[in-house]
C-alpha cells in the first residue's frame, strides 16, 4: 500500500511525499506531477467552525501571518463552513478534491466528530499537511472541593454510590468529555461509569461555581482567572510537563501524580484530497517557514500556544495513533458509530 | 479612558458599523466582532473593548428597522419588534414606529447601564446561583406565555409552539450526542439557525401573502407618516419602558439567556399586564416599546457576568472575551479591582455610544423609510433579496436557503389557517434551553426529579409558572361560568 515514489534530495521532503501518496490512495496523481508546484489562485483557508471558535482563529492567525511574513505570494481568504462540527465544512473541502488552493484547519474533533458517527469524511480523506501548535486540557474543582489531587478525585470517582458529575463544553464524545475520560481510564476509573453534563451554552464554569457539577473539564486558558481569584483549583493538566507562566506553571500534571497520560489538543493544516506530492511540498515547505517566523511566535506568544510542529510521515503516524486511542475510548463510552 | 476624544472616535465606529450590521438581515453581531479582533491588536484593551461593545448594542440598535419596515429582522433579538411594528409601518406610521423604537431602545439601553454601574458585583453573585434546574423553571415560566401570545383560538397557539419544540430539536442532542430529525444531512446536524426561521415564517410567508391574495394585500404603507410622538403616545411608552429597562437587563445578566430572549418575554409580559391585550399584534405602541426597550437592557445586561466575573453570558461576549484574552487582559472576578479603567471605560462608552445611536438613528428615518414608498412590485422582490442575502451570509449555505423557501411556506399555510406563528417562535427560542438544562439537571441528579423542587429559587420559579398557567384557564372558567349564569336565567 505504502509505495516509495520518487527518491528527492532531502529525507524529509521523501517522507512527505509519502505521506501525500498513502494519504490519498492515489498514486498516478502523485508520480505524474514531478515538478514544482506553487498556488496560481488565491488560497482559501477554511475554518469548518464558526467564527470566534479555535479553528477559526488558528485559520485566521495563520493567514494573517504567512501574509506578513511574505512566505505566500498569494492572497489568502479565510472562510467559516460552520455546521456538524465540523462536517459541513469537511464535505466542503472533499468536494474540492484536486483543487490544492483550499486547506482548512483541524484539531482532535477531525478525529472524534467522523468516529463518533457524524461525518461521512474522515481525517483519512484529507491531505494531512502540517501540524503547529497545541494546547493542553485542564481539569478544574471549586476551591472548597473535599479533593486535593487528581487521584483523590479519581478515587472518589471509583466508589459506586459516587455522584460526581464532570462538566465541559463540548459534546458528550467530543474534546473536553474525551480528554476527562482518557486521563481518568489511566487511573482505573471505568469510562462508563463517568457522568458527563454537556453544558454548550457557555454555563460550564457557573455551574462549577454554584456546585451544581463538581468537576469542569476544560482548556488550560479558561481556568487561569477563576483560579487567581481563588473560586477554583486545578487538579492537572493533560500535558506532559508543566507550562509556563504566571498561574499555570502551579498546576500539576496527571503525570507527576503518577498518571501515565496525556491528552494534546493538536491544531494543523489539512488539504483536500488528491493533492499531488508537488503540492504537499510547497506546503510543507511554506509552514515550515511559518513555524519558524518572527510573525508566527509573536502569535503564539499571545494565545499562549504551545509549538507543536508535525509534517509528512510523523504528522500521519501521530494521527494514526491518536485515532486508534480516540476509537478505543470511543468504543467503551458507547459513543463509537461508524458512518457508512 | 473612554472619555478620551479616540475613545468617543471608536465607540462612534462601533455603533456604526453595529448599526449598519443591525439593518443587514444575516450578518449578526457575534461574527462581525470576530472579523474585527485583528484591528483590535494594536489597541488599548479599553479603547478595543468599548468598540466591540458598541458593534453589539448598535447591532440590536439598529436591527429594529428591518424588523419595522419590511417585517424581515436584522438580528435575532429584534424579531419581536416585527410583532407590533410592522403593523404600525402598515398602518402609514412608520416614522412613529422607528422613532418610538429609537427611543425606547435609547431608554432600555441608557437605564440598563445605570443598573450595570450600580448593581454588577450583586446581580453576578445572583446570577451564578442558576444551574439546570433554575434555567428550566424559567424557560418552563416564559413558556406559559404562549396562551397570551394567541389571538385566535388557544389549541391552535399550542400547536403551533409544539411545533416550534419540534423543530428546535434537529440536530445533535448535545447531552448524549444522538443525531435527531437530520434524516441524514449533514446540513442538519447543527440544527437550523433562529434567523433562517424568523426571516422564512415572517418576511417571506408576508410576501407569498402579498403575491397570492392580491387584494388582502398590506403593503400600502405609502405614507411614512409623522415622527412626531405624542403625549399620549409618550404616555403608552413610559410603562413598558420603565418595566422592560429592569427585567430585559435583569434577563440579560443571566448567562446563556440574551437579547432575543429578553425581547420575547417583555413583549409577553407586558400582553399580560396590558389593559387592552387585543391591541397587540395590531400595531400597539405598547406592543413596540416592550420588546425593543427589553433587548437593548439585556446588551448591558450581559456585560456583568462579563465584566464581573469573567463568565461570558453569550456567544457575542464570548468572542469579545477571546479578543481580551489576545491582549492580554483576562476578565474575571478580579478585573474591577486590578483593572477599574476597563470596567468604568465601558460603562462610560455605553452612555456615549446609546446617545450617539440616537443622534444617528432619528434624523435618518425619513431617509430610510422612503424604502416603503417604492413600488409594490419591487418592494416584494427587494423583501426577497434581502432574506436571501441575510440567509446565505449567516453560513454560505445553499441548503438554508431551502431551509428559508421551506419556513416560508409553512409560515404562509399557518398564515391561511389562522395558526399564530409568534407562539412558534417562542417555542423555538426557549425550547432548546428547557431540554437542555432539564436534561443535565437529571443528569446530575441521577434522575431524581426532586432536584427542582429541593432548592428554594427554582421551587419558586415553578410555582410561578403552575400560577401564570393557571390563572388565565380560571380566569376563562370564571367567564364561562358567568355567561352561563346569565344565559340560565
Amino acid at each position: 500500500m505504502k509505495k516509495l515514489v520518487s527518491v528527492s534530495a532531502s529525507s524529509f521532503l521523501t517522507l512527505v511525499m509519502l505521506s501525500a501518496c498513502s494519504d490519498n490512495g492515489s498514486e498516478e496523481a502523485a508520480s505524474s506531477d514531478q515538478g514544482e508546484w506553487s498556488p496560481t489562485n488565491n488560497l482559501e483557508f477554511v475554518a469548518p467552525a464558526g467564527a470566534g471558535g479555535g479553528w477559526d482563529t488558528t485559520a485566521r492567525m495563520a493567514a494573517q501571518a504567512f501574509e506578513e511574513a511574505g512566505i505566500v505570494d498569494v492572497g489568502i481568504g479565510v472562510i467559516n463552513r460552520e455546521g456538524g462540527g465540523g462536517a459541513v465544512g469537511w464535505s466542503y473541502i472533499a468536494n474540492q478534491a484536486g483543487d490544492p488552493h483550499y486547506l482548512f484547519a483541524a484539531s482532535p474533533p477531525l478525529l472524534l466528530i467522523p468516529l463518533n458517527g457524524q461525518s461521512e469524511y474522515s481525517y483519512e480523506d484529507f491531505t494531512p499537511i502540517a501540524n503547529v501548535i497545541a494546547d493542553f486540557g485542564a481539569f478544574a474543582v471549586r476551591d472548597d472541593a473535599p479533593w486535593q489531587d487528581l487521584n483523590e478525585l479519581f478515587e472518589d470517582m471509583q466508589d459506586e454510590s459516587s455522584s460526581i458529575t464532570v462538566v465541559g463544553e463540548s459534546a458528550p464524545g467530543s474534546m473536553d468529555h474525551v480528554q476527562f475520560v482518557n486521563i481518568a481510564k489511566a487511573a482505573g476509573v471505568d469510562p462508563g461509569s463517568i457522568t458527563y453534563v454537556s453544558a454548550q451554552d457557555g454555563s460550564a464554569m457557573t455551574n462549577l461555581l454554584n456546585g451544581s457539577v463538581d468537576v469542569y473539564s476544560t482548556g488550560v486558558t479558561e481556568t487561569i482567572e477563576q483560579v487567581r481569584a481563588g473560586e477554583v483549583r486545578v487538579l492537572a493538566v493533560t500535558a506532559e510537563e508543566r507550562l509556563e507562566g504566571d498561574t499555570v506553571e502551579d498546576y500539576p500534571t496527571a503525570i507527576e501524580q503518577g498518571i501515565d497520560e496525556v491528552f494534546v489538543n493538536w491544531r494543523g493544516f489539512f488539504g483536500p484530497p488528491d493533492m499531488t506530492e508537488a503540492e504537499v511540498e510547497y506546503y510543507v515547505n511554506a509552514f515550515t517557514e511559518l513555524n519558524e517566523s518572527e510573525e508566527w511566535d509573536a502569535v503564539r506568544e499571545r494565545y499562549s500556544w504551545d509549538e507543536y510542529f508535525m509534517v509528512g510521515e510523523e504528522y500521519k503516524q501521530f494521527l494514526e495513533e491518536q485515532n486508534e486511542e480516540m476509537r478505543l475510548l470511543l468504543e467503551e463510552l458507547d459513543l463509537y458509530g461508524e458512518s457508512e | 479612558m473612554a472619555i478620551s476624544l479616540e475613545g468617543i472616535l471608536f465607540v462612534f465606529i462601533g455603533v456604526f458599523v453595529g448599526t449598519f450590521i443591525g439593518l443587514m438581515p444575516g450578518l449578526g453581531p457575534i461574527s462581525a466582532i470576530a472579523i474585527m479582533i485583528p484591528m483590535t491588536y494594536n489597541m488599548d484593551p479599553t479603547i478595543a473593548l468599548v468598540m466591540m461593545a458598541g458593534v453589539y448594542y448598535g447591532a440590536i440598535f439598529g436591527g429594529s428597522t428591518s424588523s419595522i419596515l419590511l417585517n424581515a429582522p436584522g438580528v435575532a433579538g429584534t424579531v419581536a419588534t416585527s410583532f407590533d411594528g410592522y403593523p404600525m409601518a402598515q398602518q402609514g406610521k412608520a416614522g412613529k414606529a422607528l422613532a418610538i423604537a429609537a427611543i425606547a431602545a435609547f431608554i432600555g439601553g441608557t437605564v440598563s447601564v445605570v443598573f450595570l454601574m450600580l448593581f454588577a458585583p450583586v446581580l453576578s453573585s445572583v446570577a451564578i446561583q442558576f444551574g439546570p434546574p433554575e434555567y428550566f423553571a424559567l424557560m418552563l415560566l416564559g413558556l406559559t406565555a404562549i396562551a397570551s401570545l394567541s389571538s385566535g383560538s388557544t389549541i391552535k397557539a399550542l400547536m403551533s409552539a409544539l411545533l416550534g419544540i419540534m423543530v428546535v430539536t434537529i440536530g445533535i442532542d448535545a447531552q448524549t450526542g444522538t443525531v435527531r430529525f437530520t434524516f441524514g444531512s449533514a446540513n442538519l446536524l447543527e440544527g437550523i439557525d433562529f434567523l433562517v426561521i424568523a426571516l422564512g415564517i415572517f418576511a417571506l410567508a408576508e410576501v407569498c401573502a402579498l403575491i397570492i391574495n392580491r387584494q388582502k394585500t398590506t403593503f400600502n404603507a405609502k405614507t411614512i407618516g409623522s415622527l412626531k410622538i405624542t403625549k399620549e403616545d409618550f404616555k403608552e411608552m413610559v410603562g413598558p419602558m420603565s418595566r422592560q429597562s429592569v427585567l430585559g437587563f435583569i434577563i440579560g445578566v443571566l448567562p446563556g439567556a440574551g437579547a432575543t430572549i429578553a425581547s420575547f418575554i417583555g413583549y409577553t409580559t407586558e400582553k399580560r399586564f396590558a389593559k387592552n391585550p387585543d391591541e397587540f399584534g395590531k400595531g400597539s405602541i405598547k406592543g413596540l416599546t416592550a420588546p425593543e426597550t427589553a433587548n437593548n437592557a439585556a446588551t448591558s445586561g450581559a456585560f456583568v457576568p462579563l465584566l464581573s466575573l469573567g463568565i461570558p453570558g453569550s456567544g457575542t461576549t464570548a468572542v469579545m472575551l477571546g479578543a481580551l484574552l489576545v491582549l492580554n487582559v483576562q476578565p474575571g472576578p478580579l478585573l474591577m479591582t486590578e483593572n477599574p479603567t476597563l470596567f468604568w471605560g465601558v460603562i462610560m462608552s455605553m452612555y456615549i455610544g446609546n446617545i450617539f445611536l440616537l443622534i444617528l438613528n432619528l434624523p435618518l428615518i425619513p431617509y430610510i423609510s422612503k424604502i416603503l414608498a417604492i413600488p409594490r412590485p419591487m418592494l416584494i422582490s427587494l423583501v426577497v433579496v434581502f432574506c436571501i442575502i441575510g440567509v446565505y451570509s449567516i453560513s454560505f449555505s445553499i441548503f438554508d436557503l431551502y431551509v428559508l423557501l421551506a419556513f416560508g411556506v409553512i409560515g404562509y399555510l399557518m398564515r391561511m389557517f389562522q395558526f399564530p406563528a409568534a407562539p412558534f417562535i417562542l417555542a423555538f427560542i426557549l425550547g432548546g434551553m428547557l431540554e437542555q438544562s432539564f436534561r443535565q439537571a437529571m443528569t446530575i441528579s441521577g434522575n431524581d426529579v426532586s432536584i427542582f423542587i429541593s432548592n428554594p429559587l427554582s421551587a419558586t420559579l415553578l410555582a410561578l409558572a403552575a400560577v401564570s398557567f393557571l390563572f388565565p384557564l380560571w380566569q376563562s372558567y370564571r367567564k364561562k361560568k358567568k355567561n352561563n349564569q346569565s344565559l340560565s336565567m
